[in-house]
C-alpha cells in the first residue's frame, strides 16, 4: 500500500511542477501605440562631427575625453555626431547641423570649394602639422611598389579621402593605368583603421592610409605592425583640420578656437589630446591644403 | 422512534471509517479485484502497467524537454541580443537608422523564435524596432541592463506567450540598449507535440497490450476452463474425462494430476461396481437359497409331517370310536386336542416359512391370507388393498420380494410401532409395482436404526434394490411410519 501512496505523491508533485508559473503582470504585445519620443533635453548640446577617419567605435573612444573637455569648458553637453562618409559630414557642416567638425583634408578642400567651409584649427602631431599617405601591404607580401599590386585587391578608405583614395589613384595614374583596370578588385572600408585591418587580415592585398592613423593604430595594437609593411610614403599634406558649421555664431567660434588652442596648457586638456593622438591645436592656413587640392584635381580630371 | 434509532447507525458508520485506512482500502480493493475474472485481472495488470509507465514517462519527458528547451531559448535570446548589439554599434554611431532597421528586421526574419528586436538610445528613445506601425508601451520598461552588464535576461509574460527578453548595452551603453525577445511559443508547441506523440504512443502500446493480454488470457485460461468443464463432468459421474495438458507448466502439471485422478477414480469405481455386482449376486443366491430352503421345509412340514400327523389324528379318531375302555376316552380326547394344536402350529409354521398360496395362488391371495391371519393374531387393525394384480401374476421373484417386504413391515409394526391401525397398498401400474405400508404408531429415527445394525429394514432395502427398485422409509418419532417401495417389472 505504501508504494501506492508514494506514486500518488510523485504524480501530484509532477502536476504541480508543471502548472507553477511565475506571476508577473501581462504585457500586451499586440497593443501598439505611437513610438515613445525621446525626452527633449532643455539645454541645446554642442554638436561635434568627427569624420570617419577611423571606425565609429574607435572615433567614439578616442574623442570622448576631448569632447568631454570641450563640454566642461563651455559648460554645455556635447553630442558626438558620426556619419559613414566624408560627404555626409560635409553636408552636416553645410546645413549647420553641427557646430564643430573634425574632417579630412579632401573633405575640407571640397567643402571650401563648394560652400566656403571655415578653418578653425588643426592638430599638431610630433611637432608637425603635416601628414602622409602610406601604402601598406601584408607583412608576407612580396610587393615592393604600387606596380607590384597590379591585379590585386585594393582597399580604399573613402571616396573623397586624400590619403586613402586620391593618393593611391595618383600612383596608379602615374603608371599610366586607371584603378578600375589596374586592380583586380577594389572596395571601400570607410575608415582608415578598417583598411589597416583589411590588409593585416589579408582581406586586401594593399591599402593606402593616413600616416597618423597608422602610427596611432600600431601604437594601440602592436600586432598590426607585425602583420603589415609600409612600401611607400607620400609627400606631406596639410593636417586634417577642425572646421566650424556654416551658421555658427561668431562668438561661439571664437570661444571654441580659444579652448582648442589652449587646451594643451592644462593637464586635463593634455590627457584629452593624448587620447586623440594629438599634441596641441594650432592655427592653420588655407594654403597648407594646396597640395591636397592639386592632387584631387589631377586625380579627378583624369579620364 | 425512527428518529431515535438513527443516530447509532450513523455513529457505527463513522466508527467503520475510523478503522486504519490502508487495511480497509486493501480489503475493499481485494473485494473488487477478487470479484473480476482472470481475464480482467491480466488485462488490468497489463493496461495499468502500460498506462502508468506511459503517463509517468510522458510527464517526466515533458518536464525535462520543457526545461531544456526553455534554457536553450534563454541562451539563444542572449546570443541573438549580443549579436544585434555588436552589429548595431557602428550603425547607431553613424546614425544609419535605415541600416539599423534592416539589421533588426533581418535578425527577426532569420530567427523564427525572435518575436521582436528593438534598440533604444541612451536617452531611452526607441531608435528602431520590428513592431511595424506602433510600439507596445509597457515593453520599454520591462527589462533593462546596467551599462557594464554583459546581458540581462527576464521571462516576460505577454498576451501571446512567455517571451525571453534579453537586454544588452550597446558600446557600453554609449550607443544605447538592444532588446531582443524570443517567444516560447515554438517551445510550447514542441513540448505539446512531444507530449501528444508520447500519449499517442502510450495509447498505441496500450492497444497492443490489450491484444497481448487477450491472447495471454486465452492461452492461460483455456486449459483452466477445460479443466473446469472436465471437473464438472467428473462431478456428474463421467469418469472417462481426460484433459489435454497444453503446456509443460504448472497448469500442465495440474492437467496431468487431474487425468491421473480421474483414471484412479475410474479404476476404483470399476472395482467397487464389480464388488457390488458380486455382492448382489451372492445376496441373490443367498436369498434364493433361503427361499428354496423355506419352501422345502414348508412343503416337508405340510406334506410329510402334516400328512403323518393327520393320519395319526384319523387313526386316533377311529381308535376313540372303537375304544372299549371308557376310562381311556378323556385321555384320548386330550391326545387328539394336543395333536390338533400341533398340526395347527405346524401349519402356521409352514405358512410363516413359505405359504404355498404364494406359489400356488399368487401374491394377492397370499397377502390376503397373511393379513387375515395377522389381524387375528395382533391387536393392530390392518387394511389391505391390492390393485392391478387380478389378471396377471407378477414374476415369481417380485412376488416373493413384495411378500417378504410386506411381511417384515407388518411384523415391525406389530413389534415396535404400538400402532392401532395399519394399511398395505400394492399397486401395479405402468409397468411398475408400488407398495406402501403405513401405520399410526410411534415412528422412529431411521438414522439411528441404520447405525444399530438391525437387519430387517436393511433386508427389505436389499430385496427391493436387487430387483432394480427402491425402498424409502418416511418416519419421525411420534409421527407413524410409511414404507414406500417401487419395483420395475
Ligand atoms: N413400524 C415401525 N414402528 C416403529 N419402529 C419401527 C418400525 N419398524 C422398525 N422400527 C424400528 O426399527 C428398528 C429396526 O427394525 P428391523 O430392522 O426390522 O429390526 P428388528 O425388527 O429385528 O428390531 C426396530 O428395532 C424398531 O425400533
Ligand atoms: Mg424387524
Amino acid at each position: 500500500m505504501k508504494w501506492i501512496a508514494c506514486f500518488c505523491l510523485i504524480i501530484l508533485s509532477l502536476l504541480i511542477g508543471c502548472t507553477a508559473e511565475p506571476e508577473t503582470a501581462v504585457i500586451q504585445l499586440s497593443a501598439l501605440q505611437p513610438v515613445p519620443e525621446a525626452s527633449v533635453t532643455a539645454v541645446k548640446p554642442l554638436r561635434v562631427a568627427v569624420a570617419a577617419i577611423i571606425s565609429p567605435q574607435g572615433t567614439a573612444d578616442s574623442y570622448a575625453p576631448l569632447l568631454n573637455y570641450l563640454g566642461a569648458a563651455l559648460d554645455r553637453p556635447v553630442q558626438l555626431v558620426q556619419r559613414r562618409t566624408y560627404a555626409e559630414v560635409n553636408e552636416l557642416v553645410q546645413n549647420g547641423e553641427v557646430d564643430l567638425a573634425f574632417i579630412c583634408t579632401s573633405a575640407y578642400v571640397a567643402g571650401e570649394r563648394d560652400f566656403g567651409m571655415q578653418l578653425l584649427a588643426a592638430p599638431q602631431v610630433q611637432g608637425q602639422t603635416v601628414y602622409h599617405s602610406v601604402l601598406l601591404v601584408p607583412a608576407d607580401s612580396r610587393a615592393q611598389t604600387m606596380a607590384d599590386l597590379r591585379g590585386k585587391v585594393f582597399a580604399f578608405t573613402d571616396p573623397i579621402s586624400t590619403t586613402g583614395r586620391n593618393y593611391p589613384i595618383s600612383l596608379v595614374q602615374q603608371l599610366g593605368q586607371s584603378p578600375e583596370t589596374f586592380f583586380g578588385r577594389t572596395f571601400y572600408t570607410y575608415s582608415h583603421d578598417d583598411a589597416i585591418r583589411a590588409v593585416a587580415n589579408g582581406v586586401a592585398d594593399g591599402a593606402a592610409v593616413d600616416s597618423l592613423v597608422y602610427a596611432f593604430a600600431i601604437q594601440r595594437e602592436p600586432e598590426l605592425a607585425a602583420q603589415t609593411r609600409i612600401i611607400h610614403q607620400s609627400p606631406a599634406f596639410g593636417m586634417p583640420p577642425v572646421v566650424t558649421g556654416t551658421d555658427a555664431r561668431p562668438q561661439l567660434v571664437a570661444e571654441l578656437q580659444n579652448v582648442l588652442l589652449h587646451m594643451h596648457e592644462d593637464a586635463d586638456g593634455r590627457a584629452a589630446l593624448q587620447q586623440a593622438g594629438f599634441e596641441q591645436f594650432v592655427l592653420v592656413d588655407d594654403a597648407d591644403y594646396d597640395t591636397v587640392r592639386s592632387l584631387e584635381l589631377s586625380v579627378n580630371n583624369q579620364p | 422512534m425512527s428518529l431515535l434509532t438513527k443516530p447509532p447507525v450513523t455513529r457505527k458508520r463513522f466508527s467503520g471509517i475510523s478503522t486504519p485506512f490502508f487495511p480497509w482500502l486493501a480489503a475493499r480493493l481485494w473485494h473488487f479485484i477478487g470479484a473480476v475474472s482472470v481475464r480482467t485481472k491480466i488485462l488490468g495488470i497489463v493496461l495499468g502497467l502500460v498506462l502508468l509507465l506511459g503517463i509517468v514517462t510522458t510527464l517526466e519527458v515533458r518536464a525535462m524537454s520543457q526545461r531544456a528547451l526553455t534554457q536553450r531559448l534563454a541562451e539563444q535570446s542572449v546570443s541573438v541580443a549580443r549579436d544585434v548589439a555588436a552589429r548595431a554599434t557602428d550603425l547607431i554611431l553613424i546614425n544609419d537608422l535605415y541600416a539599423l532597421h534592416q539589421l533588426l528586421e533581418e535578425t527577426r526574419r532569420n530567427n523564427p523564435d525572435v518575436r521582436y528586436v528593438f534598440v533604444i538610445d541612451p536617452d531611452g528613445a526607441v531608435l528602431a524596432h520590428t513592431f511595424g506601425s506602433g510600439f507596445p508601451a509597457e515593453l520599454l520598461a520591462a527589462n533593462a541592463a546596467p551599462v557594464d552588464a554583459h546581458h540581462h535576461t527576464v521571462a516576460l509574460v505577454t498576451d501571446e506567450s512567455t517571451v525571453w527578453d534579453t537586454a544588452v548595452p550597446i558600446f557600453n551603453g554609449q550607443a544605447g540598449l538592444a532588446r531582443v525577445g524570443l517567444s516560447a511559443a515554438s517551445v510550447q508547441a514542441t513540448v505539446r507535440t512531444l507530449t501528444g506523440q508520447m500519449l499517442l504512443t502510450t495509447v498505441m502500446v496500450s492497444a497492443v497490450g490489450i491484444a497481448a493480454a487477450v491472447l495471454l488470457t486465452w492461452i492461460v485460461t483455456r486449459p483452466i476452463l477445460e479443466l473446469k468443464t472436465a471437473a464438472e463432468a467428473v462431478g456428474q459421474g463421467d469418469l472417462q474425462q481426460q484433459v489435454r495438458p497444453w503446456a509443460d507448466d504448472e497448469i500442465g502439471d495440474l492437467a496431468i494430476a487431474f487425468n491421473t485422478m480421474t483414471t484412479d477414480l475410474a479404476r476404483a469405481e470399476q472395482e467397487r461396481a464389480e464388488r457390488e455386482h458380486l455382492r448382489a449376486q451372492l445376496l441373490e443366491k443367498v436369498i434364493a437359497a433361503q427361499e428354496e430352503e423355506r419352501r422345502r421345509i414348508a412343503r416337508e412340514l405340510h406334506d410329510e409331517t402334516g400328512q403323518a400327523l393327520t393320519s395319526l389324528m384319523v387313526r386316533l379318531q377311529m381308535m376313540n370310536q372303537q375304544c372299549p375302555l371308557p376310562e381311556l376316552k378323556p385321555q384320548m380326547e386330550d391326545l387328539r386336542d394336543g395333536l390338533a394344536e400341533t398340526l395347527d402350529n405346524i401349519h402356521k409354521l409352514s405358512m410363516e416359512l413359505r405359504p404355498s398360496v404364494l406359489d400356488d395362488l399368487g401374491l394377492q391371495a397370499a397377502l390376503q391370507r397373511y393379513v387375515q391371519d395377522y389381524n387375528r393374531r395382533y391387536p393392530v387393525q390392518v387394511d389391505l388393498l391390492v390393485v392391478g394384480l387380478e389378471e396377471e401374476r407378477l414374476p415369481p421373484p417380485v412376488e416373493t420380494a413384495v411378500y417378504r417386504i410386506v411381511q417384515e413391515s407388518l411384523t415391525n409394526i406389530a413389534r415396535h410401532a404400538h400402532a392401532a391401525n395399519g394399511s398395505v397398498l400394492v399397486e401395479r401400474r405402468h409397468g411398475r409395482v408400488r407398495v406402501i405400508v403405513e401405520d399410526d404408531g410411534i415412528g422412529f429415527d431411521p438414522q439411528q436404526v441404520a447405525r444399530n445394525g438391525r437387519l430387517g429394514v436393511y433386508g427389505m432395502k436389499e430385496r427391493a434394490e436387487l430387483l432394480g427398485g427402491t425402498l424409502t422409509i418416511e418416519t419421525e418419532p411420534g409421527q407413524g411410519t410409511s414404507v414406500f417401495v417401487e419395483v420395475p417389472l
